[in-house]
């Protein structure tokens, strides 16, 4: 604030402020004249600190929506002062973009409009050369008041709801008049329960023990996980100033709300674990085809995702801005389509284009590779590693050994609270689109001509020969539609990981040992062995609070279960011995 | 493979030379300073390398067993040793405590009950027989009982590494976490950052890995050789008649096990260091690679390949970083797919394809 720190005391400055000063009071006597932008404006050049509180406080309630986004200009130390062409300072911020000479225009804070130089030309400023308006602790306590307010009177529903929510902390009871009258006018149920379970946490802190116990069961009655604290709080106090009323109430709030806690917790566990078998589901259910119905071990599955993210990555490029690569030390540069609404459509566009990349790769290894192999099948899991050293170092040398930047959709990043459990966009997703998967591919399996021919050559080799089925050919579909679908897992995977050259290795050891529970050859196990394996998961690191703990107590399970049903939950019956 | 007692004795006799060359030439000329330290060194990690190998061909080329958590094994021997070697540092570490500098750095202020009976080396040793020997006659009980074979076998012992390692990760676990053991000073009150310890150490890697491939050409060429490799051709057979084969491979399964800790508690005080990541399931495929390569079925196969592919990475890790891992999966997959014997059956497979082309010719 270098004007205060040494004010320049010559004439023209005394002047001037004596000037602001009365514009001041004209717009204390004529309060019709000064618009919000203007008393912004004079408080800014305003001397004194509780002047400025006050002028900032006369806003409070104010509806014109430039009063919020001034005064977080002023915070956020956008606000500059500068000469107008009368010689006074002017309070300006800054309007467009930055030119090549990081310079930018400005506009008067009490207008809006451009100020403009005395050579007739609008004045551009340097931001990173000026100082900025300073502001002190009160004044954005001021500050805060009056956009807290004009939070309430949001016409966004969660900006409100949030306001509300956040109007708890300090449990200060001067809040509790604005909030009353909110009550009023608000519509929306939920904001309406967040008003009363506000109002409740504020009261916590009152004087009288009535109002506080009539609190504490208002706040059971709302289960209001936000009370936890407070009401912690006051059973500690209480129960230091001996006050068995209230503290009684409170444990009893506590108690209630600590149910419906552990109630959500099951809820919310019950859902991941679903959409964590979901995911398993989706990535071992190409497993399930060509281990389950082939016999292949494909180590190489891993890289299979990883080729479908990478596809993914590539599309939303394509469609988007081009993208510049450097496989092999030589450089690449894809042109984009720059459509506009990129970000969200490509996603769809990279869900046929994942399947068809890794089902081509599918083909390519099934032809010159696995062809040879379908009679040695520990060959085919050690040729399959080899292939995946190739794919992951060849990933890395076209895109970079770092992680690629995939951003999902928008539609993907939302989630709904329903009754305090919390049910995130992408986690809902997943189910829906492990159950799609599964869905088609049991289509493609049971009602299509390919997938008869595929099971009866699955089934036996020789006698599906013998009947006119072209056995190498449906071998090489087979391998391929199982590779599009680990494509597939892998441009879902982009959503919501990272995606790198080794995307797929983090997955490859829990996909087959959902294969191997779920028993080969069968898809329905495959389903249940993902979403049992998902649900144990989330359940065991809830229990034992740790991730990794959890996970191992899941293998060792895999492993005992394994000694229960040494081939898996479903067993395909044949006469034979191996 | 050789059945006639001439190309045996030849046989015998280049095993008998190669050993002679590591056993005695290399470190005389190292102490004659001809060999570089820093080289017998590499040659020492080979050589463990190389034991672990015949431990992995003992149960997949002799027995059919693809055990993918053979790097459990190795590492767990190394932790073994490790731990001993922490406890030898004393106050020399980072932190001048009693304790090893990892457990100060969590906070700990005395040594875990668990640790104890570490400071002494003959307990040490105990344990790098039978913790990974326990693990595997448990593991290999539950797994052989319910008759897990082939693949299957193969992706549980994966994910039994897997597992491993992640909880090897944790710093909880009180095993150095993801940093694991370092800094060791002695062993057996000699000094390891000298070069006649090294030495020493190099010796009896070699003196280990002789007497490791002398005791497989015994096993494997018993009674008990014979029904090892019945079970591998054909498993149900060797049932049939009589014998209990998951008896059988549990034997060989723990003696893998034991191989594999004996080399890996070599390993770590000649590398310096030993951290989880040695016990991921990749490591263990890595080690495939090797006894796929060098010829699996045979003795010095695995051996030969482990030193090769090893020398031949730390070569073209320095020169081609990019294109190792290109050429080592290609020309793995192409040894797989064409070369079923791997380097040591190339004589024989050019034999074979010469012979026929000769017949070829002169046939019509």
């Amino acid at each position: 604030m270098r004007f205060l720190l040494n004010p320049p005391l010559t004439p023209n400055t005394l002047t001037r402020f004596s000037g602001v000063f009365l514009m001041w009071l004209v717009s204390l006597t004529h309060a019709h004249a000064a618009t919000p932008s203007e008393i912004i404006a004079s408080a800014i050049v305003e001397q004194s600190a509780s002047k400025q509180c006050d002028l900032v406080i006369s806003l409070k309630g104010n509806p014109a929506s430039e009063v919020v986004i001034l005064l977080e200009k002023w915070k956020a130390g956008e606000i500059f002062l500068h000469q107008d062409p009368e010689g006074n300072q002017t309070p300006v911020y800054l309007t467009g973009n930055a030119s090549s000479d990081g310079t930018l225009a400005i506009s008067r804070v009490s207008s809006g409009a451009p100020l403009i130089g005395p050579d007739g030309n609008p004045v551009r400023l340097d931001p990173s050369a000026e100082e900025f308006v300073d502001t002190n602790s009160s004044l954005r306590r001021a500050m805060k008041e009056v956009s807290d307010l004009a939070a309430f009177a949001n016409p966004d529903f969660k900006k409100r709801l949030r306001a509300i929510e956040d109007s708890a902390i300090g449990q200060n009871p001067e809040k509790i008049p604005n909030l009353e009258a909110l009550r009023s006018t608000e519509k929306e149920p939920l904001a309406l329960r967040a008003i009363d379970q506000t109002i409740a946490i504020i009261n916590l802190k009152s004087n009288d023990p009535k109002v506080r116990t009539e609190a504490c069961k208002k706040l059971g009655e709302l289960n209001s996980i936000a009370a936890m604290d407070p009401l912690r709080t006051l059973v500690t106090q209480s129960a230091k100033s001996g006050d068995r009323i209230t503290e009684k109430a409170a444990t009893g709030a506590m108690t209630r709300i600590e149910s419906h806690i552990s109630t959500i917790n099951i809820f919310g566990t019950l859902f991941r674990g679903l959409s964590l078998g979901s995911v398993l589901l989706v990535v071992a259910i190409g497993l399930a085809i060509t281990f389950g119905l082939m016999g292949i071990i494909n180590m190489a599955h891993g890289e299979f995702i990883a080729i479908g993210a990478y596809t993914t990555y590539l599309m939303q490029h394509f469609l988007g801005a081009g993208l510049d690569l450097s496989p092999f030390g030589k450089s690449l540069s894809l042109p984009g389509l720059h459509l506009a609404s990129a970000g969200n459509l490509y996603f769809v566009f990279a869900l046929p284009a994942s399947f068809l990349v890794a089902a081509l790769f599918g083909i390519l290894l099934e032809w010159s590779v696995i062809r040879f192999l379908y009679r040695r099948p520990l060959e085919s899991l050690l040729a399959t590693w080899g292939i995946s050293m190739v794919l992951q170092q060849l990933l890395r040398l076209i895109f970079g050994s770092n992680n690629v930047q995939v951003t999902s959709p928008n539609w993907l990043s939302g989630n709904w609270t329903i009754n305090d459990v919390l049910f995130g966009w992408n986690r809902v997703f997943v189910i829906a689109f492990a159950a799609i998967i599964i869905l088609m591919t049991w289509l493609v399996l049971n009602k299509t001509s390919l997938g008869l021919m595929i099971r009866a050559a699955m089934q036996n080799r020789n006698m599906a020969a013998c009947m006119g089925i072209r056995t190498e050919r449906v071998n090489t579909m087979t391998f391929a539609f199982g590779c599009g679908l680990a494509g597939l897992a892998g441009a879902f995977l982009s959503q919501i990981g990272n995606v790198g050259p080794s995307l797929g290795q983090n997955y490859i050891v829990d996909a087959f040992m959902t294969v191997v529970v779920g028993g080969v050859g069968n898809l329905m196990g495959t389903v249940i062995s993902a979403l049992g394996i998902g649900l144990a998961d989330q359940s065991l690191q809830q229990i034992l609070r740790n991730p990794v703990i959890g996970k191992i107590v899941v293998l060792a399970c895999i492993i005992l279960f394994l000694q229960w049903r040494p081939a898996g939950l479903f067993v395909a019956r044949s006469r034979s011995l191996d | 493979m050789n059945t006639s007692p001439f190309s045996a004795r030849i046989h015998t006799g280049i095993l008998a030379v190669s050993g002679f060359i590591i056993l005695v030439v290399f470190p005389t000329l190292n102490a004659m300073g001809i060999i570089e330290d820093f080289t017998l060194n590499l040659w020492g990690k080979y050589l463990c390398y190389g034991i672990l190998a015949v431990s992995i061909d003992l149960l997949w080329g002799y027995t059919g067993l693809l055990c993918l958590g053979q790097a459990l094994f190795f590492s767990l021997g190394g932790y073994m040793m490790g731990m001993h070697l922490m406890l030898m540092i004393g106050k020399l570490g980072q932190y001048k405590s009693a304790l090893p500098d990892f457990m100060v750095f969590l906070g700990h202020s005395t040594l875990p009950t668990f640790w104890v009976p570490f400071q002494s080396f003959p307990f040490a040793f105990l344990m790098i027989f039978l913790i990974p020997g326990l693990i595997a006659l448990i593991f290999g009980y539950l797994a052989f009982r319910s008759r897990i074979k082939g693949v299957y076998f193969s992706i549980l012992t994966q994910a039994l590494t897997y597992g491993a390692s992640l909880m090897f990760f944790r710093n909880d676990m009180l095993m150095g976490g993801n940093n694991g053991f370092t800094d060791f000073r002695t062993l057996l009150g000699a000094n390891l950052r000298i070069a006649s310890t090294q030495r020493l150490l190099y010796i009896s890697t070699a003196i280990l890995l002789i007497i490791v491939v002398m005791l497989c050409k015994w096993l494997t060429h018993s009674r008990f050789g014979l029904v090892q490799r019945a079970i591998r051709d054909s498993e149900n057979r060797v049932l049939f008649s009589g014998y209990s084969t998951a008896n059988f491979k549990l034997f060989i399964f723990v003696v893998s096990a034991v191989i594999a800790a004996l080399a890996g508690a070599l390993y770590v005080p000649q590398v310096g260091i030993i951290n989880p990541s040695e016990m991921t399931p990749e490591k263990s495929l890595e080690a495939v690679v090797w006894v796929a390569l060098g010829g699996r079925g045979t003795l010095v196969g695995p051996v030969l390949g482990a030193i090769s592919v090893n020398a031949l990475k730390s070569w073209a890790t320095r020169e081609f970083p990019d294109l190792w891992l290109l050429f080592l999966g290609t020309s793995f997959v192409l040894v797989v797919m064409f070369m079923p014997k791997g380097m040591i059956g190339l004589p024989s497979q050019i034999q074979a394809l010469a012979k026929r082309m000769k017949r070829k010719s002169s046939d019509p």
